[in-house]
């Protein structure tokens, strides 16, 4: 099965969750408040834990990491599996480009692992 | 007191893991052929157990002891077996064995997609956590008693 198969299942179902799972209408402000949503909310529905750090470079580009990623955290603690871990990432991708998609963002997802568990997300805001 | 090594089989007799922490004697053949002898040996005494005892089994199978070592054994109904060889100190380690089951083995390697089942575990994970939670017993001590 092809990654952006997986991705693409993530993404309708980042979509639907983008639709339902915020709570108050007027509670994204700018779109920081958006990422924010994302690592609280969003990652704390999905993972039962909330991401553990968010960086920005302020011009629409965001890092996500998480520290002890629920999907690789029982496969290795360091660099064992590193090659594979990515098939695992694909969905999660999906799932962060969808929910930004429902709430008005288009966007580009990546992951990268350095050592498990830890995950970087990478989001980058497409300017239309 | 001491733990001196661990065995983990499948149903089918495949060696999945091997611990050693405190062994001063080896047996002499390879350990492929070692581990053969011991599955065939728990097989074979698993079903005299079971054919021979005068009352209704409840547990089968659980330690047997020389004046050396103790093996204690532990099967699960998937057949998953766990072997392990202690001096003669330690009492019953039932629980000990089952948490090597269910905290180690199903949560690091069954519950890791890039695990195959039915082959010698890969898995760095397993064997360090493994190797540390035998190092934490009780029972466990730096030195060979």
């Amino acid at each position: 099965m092809s990654l952006s198969v997986l991705e693409g299942m993530g993404f309708r179902v980042g979509q639907a969750l983008g639709e339902r799972l915020p709570q108050e209408t007027l509670a994204f402000r700018e779109e920081l408040d958006i990422l924010k949503f994302l690592c609280k909310d969003l990652w704390v529905a999905v993972f039962q834990k909330q991401m553990d750090s968010l960086r920005t470079n302020h011009q629409g580009t965001y890092v996500l990491q998480d520290n002890s990623f629920p999907l690789l955290i029982r496969m290795a603690a360091g660099l064992q599996y590193l090659e594979e871990a990515p098939k695992f990432l694909a969905f999660t991708c999906g799932l962060l480009r969808g929910a930004l998609s429902t709430l008005g963002i288009k966007s580009l997802v990546t992951a990268s692992v350095a050592s498990l568990p830890t995950c970087k997300f990478q989001v980058v805001i497409q300017k239309t | 007191m001491t733990v001196h090594n661990l065995y983990l089989f499948d149903r089918n007799g495949v060696c999945l893991h091997y611990s050693e922490w405190h062994r001063k004697k080896q047996t002499g053949i390879p350990k492929e052929e070692e581990y053969k002898l011991m599955y065939g040996m728990l097989f074979s005494i698993r079903s005299f157990v079971s054919k021979m005892s005068p009352l209704d089994m409840k547990d089968g199978f659980l330690a047997f002891q020389t004046s050396r070592y103790k093996l204690h054994y532990y099967e699960t109904p998937t057949g998953i077996k766990v072997v392990m060889n202690t001096d003669l100190g330690v009492g019953p380690i039932r629980d000990v064995l089952h948490h090597i089951y269910s905290a180690l083995y199903v949560e690091l390697v069954v519950k890791n997609p890039l695990c195959p089942l039915g082959q010698t575990v890969q898995s760095e994970l397993f064997r360090s956590r493994l190797d540390s939670y035998v190092r934490s017993l009780p029972f466990f001590s730096a030195r060979a008693g």
